[in-house]
């Protein structure tokens, strides 16, 4: 009875639906989707395990996580590659299980960039126009403009084989972004590129979000990426969303120990509860030193797992309060940031970056040093 | 001292010379002008030997019976080339869209059949179509028909054996093509808005058309020159013209009239094969990629890449024909595409698998003639065959060539591949083309020229004789395997060889000849079954006293009809599967590595 309902609903709302991608307006809002307990199973692999998840409208998502972690098995069931064994997708409201792919109307860049490589750029670009039925002027205009904002003007008549990948991968955006869809699909689009270009097109890619305003949905395992892009980040392990947040929450206050080390680089210490004062607990190191780290909730066990990331890592040449003595393993000169090792007394290393400024030298291997951080620099996992 | 710094320098040069990976090509080369050049322009000198030089070409083209044939030839192999096209690429998507198990099991009763010799194969389809086949014996069973049905010896038996014939050659070509593609491509497609037909006609069949081609040329070519099938399952009204060659050469006729008939035969194949040459490359003939002429390669390269695709008035007229049509049986219920898909599939497999499971069912027959199902069952056609000293003798000689032919393939075929892969000599598609050629020449005609060379050297029903005939139509399978086993070599592994000390005869030895082996070992089979499938030449070129095993077979099919023939064809299906079963580690080994 729900499923006649939910398909008639779609079927009154589909000419809409059409009308929408007719006439697309500059700016259009992204729609909404929502994921209610969304199960997919390849055998006995779960793929994805009751996956919930609720994006705004024009929001830009990324699902960030290993490979095989479900990231792109949630974004082909979102494109309707696949059918969910479980649960629902909604989008503006809509359940869309029974709505074929390309009747979505969605925008996707594919991590191979799958350009037709029969057609030219300009022919790939205005392949969707081509099936949307939309006249020929309008296409003509919308794929110039469209190339014009991706700066791929000059290479509207060449053959996708004749372009490099950055280009190839700008066309594949043009592509999935010309008939300004409520939401655009991007699965792992620039983890091709070399560091340079791919940085480049971050940014390009995050202004044309503000821009256009679609729901974007990006998947990607370079948390550097995550981190530049999202207006929020969905870290994903083993088929489940392990934490959900803004960018700055995600890497300062990471919910597990998974999260904290997926994302950017993390010392993390084992140490005993001694105190605890609303949010900010007291603790000591196995070694026997005391310091402060802030929590989520306060914690209820005795022992409790602290993530300290290395730029908050402060070093003194003498002790001050605080402050633990620690021995040199490894100093490297990385530019802008000197990377230190360190081993504390009680055997636990630490990792350190500090920025490069005038009067510190790069410590010698072997050399003792002072290190210490605030409460505010600590952050207990639950 | 000018002098004698130069010595040293020009001995330096020579030895540099004699490395050259192009001299390899030599040996290949020679064979091929003797054996396979020269006799053809020997057989063009004699049909213009006449009067006038176009004498007895103006009689191929003034005898209604020789030009009615000609253009009832290009009809049949643009029928049979048609279909083929039509049933071939459903099973091609089918091959590439199952998974595990079901696409092992489809592909191998697809590419199976490819291995089995055509004369066996179209023996099987006489036996099932036969007065007292399978066919007629079901539809008197099923009361449809009161008597049997002629269904052998008119144009449906000719196109349909045909079809069922040629028909692995067009799938693999498909679904080489389809197997290339990008599956990402597919999905946006999807993604961007096409359904599931505008995918096919936009996406799928544009990417798909260079595979198409190719598969459609191989058997109109093939078609052309088509001799065995129609001549055994036509009937008087289905003369093909390679069946026009044989019989006058069975006549004595004047001479340079026959060679007149071979000659219009291999220049429409030429031209057909030059004109698609023309247009889509000749690389299809060996189905791989572009092997560039290495100085040259760069600017052609470039010129011919930025030719942006243009929409031609063909292309026009067939999206606005095609394109609408599509969409008519868009209405369809979406299940029906994939519901034809899997039909069209089925049919084809059982049009290629299920004649020959009725050969190998038949050869336990105790009837003694042809009917099925056998009334029982016994060994005694074993018994027949492997006492029968005629047929132990053609056995025992089928071996013997083929092995022979097999190692001179092998030996000419292999170095030549490595001398046109490795080497930097300019002319290589001309070369690759001249390899490979044999391939596309009927065999009737090469069948024809061959024999007035052989008997000046003395060769007529000779051992080495038949098989360097056979040698001829090996090496370009030879060169085309190793060839392409050769490409895949990561020549950086050499290199690293190479830096860490081993010379060129070590990394040869211990990098490319384990990378190439599989290949190799392919190579090796498939230039022997070559051989000892081979009838067509070993009409021309055998004496009665020197008889092989595809020889004694036709003669025994067009005498007398009984199961030894389903005997025989059987040993040889258990051939060929055992032969693939003892190269699938290695040829396993070679697609991991």
């Amino acid at each position: 009875m729900a499923q006649t309902l939910a398909r008639r609903e779609l079927r009154l709302e589909s000419p809409d639906m059409q009308a929408a991608r007719a006439i697309p307006s500059q700016g259009a809002i992204g729609a909404g989707i929502t994921i209610r307990n969304v199960v997919k199973n390849y055998g006995a692999f779960v793929a994805a395990d009751r996956i919930s998840l609720d994006i705004e409208p024009g929001e830009f998502i990324t699902l960030l996580g290993p490979s095989g972690s479900g990231k792109t098995t949630l974004l082909n069931l979102l494109a309707g590659f696949q059918a969910p064994d479980a649960g629902e997708i909604l989008v503006d409201g809509a359940p869309i299980q029974n709505v074929p792919t390309h009747r979505r109307g969605f925008g996707m860049v594919f991590q191979s960039y799958a350009l037709f490589p029969n057609m030219t750029v300009a022919q790939n670009v205005a392949f969707p126009m081509r099936m949307a039925k939309m006249d020929r002027a309008t296409s003509d205009r919308r794929v110039a403009e469209t190339l014009e904002m991706m700066r791929l003007s000059d290479h509207a008549g060449k053959l996708p084989s004749q372009m490099s990948g950055g280009q190839q991968q700008r066309v594949a955006i043009a592509r999935a972004i010309v008939m300004r869809p409520r939401v655009v699909l991007m699965d792992e689009p620039l983890s091709a590129l070399d560091r340079r270009l791919r940085e480049s097109i971050q940014i390009e890619i995050r202004e044309l979000h503000q821009t256009i305003g679609s729901t974007i949905l990006f998947v990607t395992h370079d948390q550097s990426e995550a981190l530049t892009m999202s207006d929020r980040i969905a870290v994903m392990d083993a088929g489940h969303i392990v934490q959900i947040a803004r960018p700055a929450e995600i890497y300062r206050r990471p919910q597990s120990r998974f999260v904290a080390s997926f994302v950017g680089e993390s010392n993390l210490i084992d140490a005993q509860v001694v105190g605890r004062d609303g949010r900010v607990l007291t603790l000591r190191t196995p070694g026997g030193q005391v310091f402060e780290a802030q929590s989520r909730h306060g914690v209820q066990d005795d022992r409790a797992t602290v993530l300290v990331r290395p730029e908050r890592i402060a070093l003194h040449d003498a002790p001050v309060p605080g402050s633990m003595p620690a021995t040199v393993t490894s100093a490297l000169f990385l530019g802008e940031v000197l990377r230190i090792e360190v081993v504390l007394d009680d055997g636990q290393t630490l990792l350190i970056r500090c920025p490069d400024i005038a009067g510190r030298d790069l410590p010698a291997v072997g050399a003792r040093l002072n290190v210490g951080w605030g409460a505010a620099d600590s952050w207990v996992l639950s | 001292m000018t002098q004698a710094s130069l010595a040293p320098a020009a001995r330096a040069g020579l030895a540099q010379r004699l490395k050259n990976p192009a001299l390899l090509l030599v040996p290949a080369v020679l064979f091929l002008a003797l054996f396979y050049l020269m006799p053809l322009i020997d057989l063009f000198r004699v049909s213009m030997s006449g009067p006038t030089w176009s004498t007895h070409f103006e009689r191929v083209f003034s005898v209604p019976l020789y030009w009615e044939s000609l253009l009832r030839t290009m009809q049949i192999a643009f029928t049979v080339a048609c279909l083929c096209a039509l049933l071939g690429y459903p099973t091609a998507l089918l091959i590439h869209r199952t998974r595990g198990i079901v696409q092992v099991l489809i592909a191998t009763a697809v590419i199976l059949p490819y291995f089995i010799a055509i004369l066996i194969r179209t023996y099987a389809w006489m036996v099932l179509l036969g007065r007292n086949g399978p066919i007629n014996k079901l539809l008197q069973t099923l009361g449809l028909i009161d008597t049997p049905l002629a269904l052998l010896f008119n144009r449906g038996s000719v196109l349909l054996g045909m079809t069922a014939v040629l028909l692995p050659l067009m799938v693999l070509s498909i679904y080489a093509s389809v197997a290339r593609l990008d599956q990402g491509l597919t999905r946006a497609a999807l993604a961007s808005g096409a359904g599931p037909l505008a995918v096919f006609w936009r996406v799928l069949l544009p990417l798909t058309l260079p595979g198409i081609g190719a598969g459609f040329l191989l058997v109109f070519v093939a078609g052309l020159g088509f001799f065995i099938t129609p001549t055994l399952l036509g009937g008087p009204g289905d003369q093909m013209f390679a069946m026009h060659i044989t019989q006058q050469a069975d006549s004595i006729t004047g001479e340079g009239f026959l060679q007149a008939l071979a000659v219009v035969l291999l220049v429409i194949t030429l031209v057909v094969v030059g004109l698609a040459g023309r247009i889509m490359g000749f690389q299809f003939i060996w189905g791989g990629g572009k092997l560039g002429d290495a100085p040259a390669k760069p600017a052609a390269d470039k010129t011919a890449r930025s030719r942006a695709p243009r929409r031609g008035l063909a292309m026009v007229l067939a999206d606005m024909l095609g394109w609408p049509l599509l969409r008519l049986l868009g209405r369809l219920p979406a299940g029906w595409g994939r519901a034809t898909v899997w039909i069209m599939g089925a049919c084809v497999i059982v049009t290629v698998i299920v004649p020959i499971f009725v050969v190998m069912v038949i050869s336990f027959s105790k009837a003694s003639y042809l009917t099925f199902p056998p009334p029982d069952w016994s060994l005694r056609w074993y018994e027949k065959f492997f006492s029968d000293s005629n047929w132990m003798t053609a056995f025992w000689n089928s071996l013997g060539i083929a092995s022979l032919s097999a190692v001179i393939s092998v030996s000419l075929g292999a170095t030549a591949a490595m001398g046109i892969v490795r080497s930097n000599i300019r002319h290589k598609s001309a070369l690759m083309l001249l390899l490979v050629s044999p391939m596309i020449v009927p065999p009737v005609v090469l069948g024809l020229s061959l024999y007035a060379l052989f008997l000046k050297l003395g060769l007529v029903g000779t051992y080495l004789g038949l098989a360097a005939a056979h040698a001829i139509g090996g090496i370009p399978i030879v060169v085309v395997i190793v060839a392409a086993s050769l490409q895949a070599v990561d020549q950086r592994l050499e290199q690293g060889a190479a830096v860490h000390g081993a010379s060129p005869l070590t990394v040869f030895r211990t990098v490319t000849l384990p990378a190439i082996a599989p290949g190799l070992a392919a190579a090796v089979f498939f230039a022997f079954l070559h051989s000892f499938d081979e009838l067509v030449l070993s009409l021309f070129l055998s004496s009665p006293r020197m008889k092989t095993l595809p020889l004694m077979l036709w003669a025994d099919i067009n005498y007398q009809l009984n199961p030894v023939l389903a005997v025989v064809s059987t040993l040889e299906v258990l051939l060929v599967v055992g032969g693939i079963i003892l190269a699938r580690p290695v040829l396993a080994r070679g697609r991991a590595a």
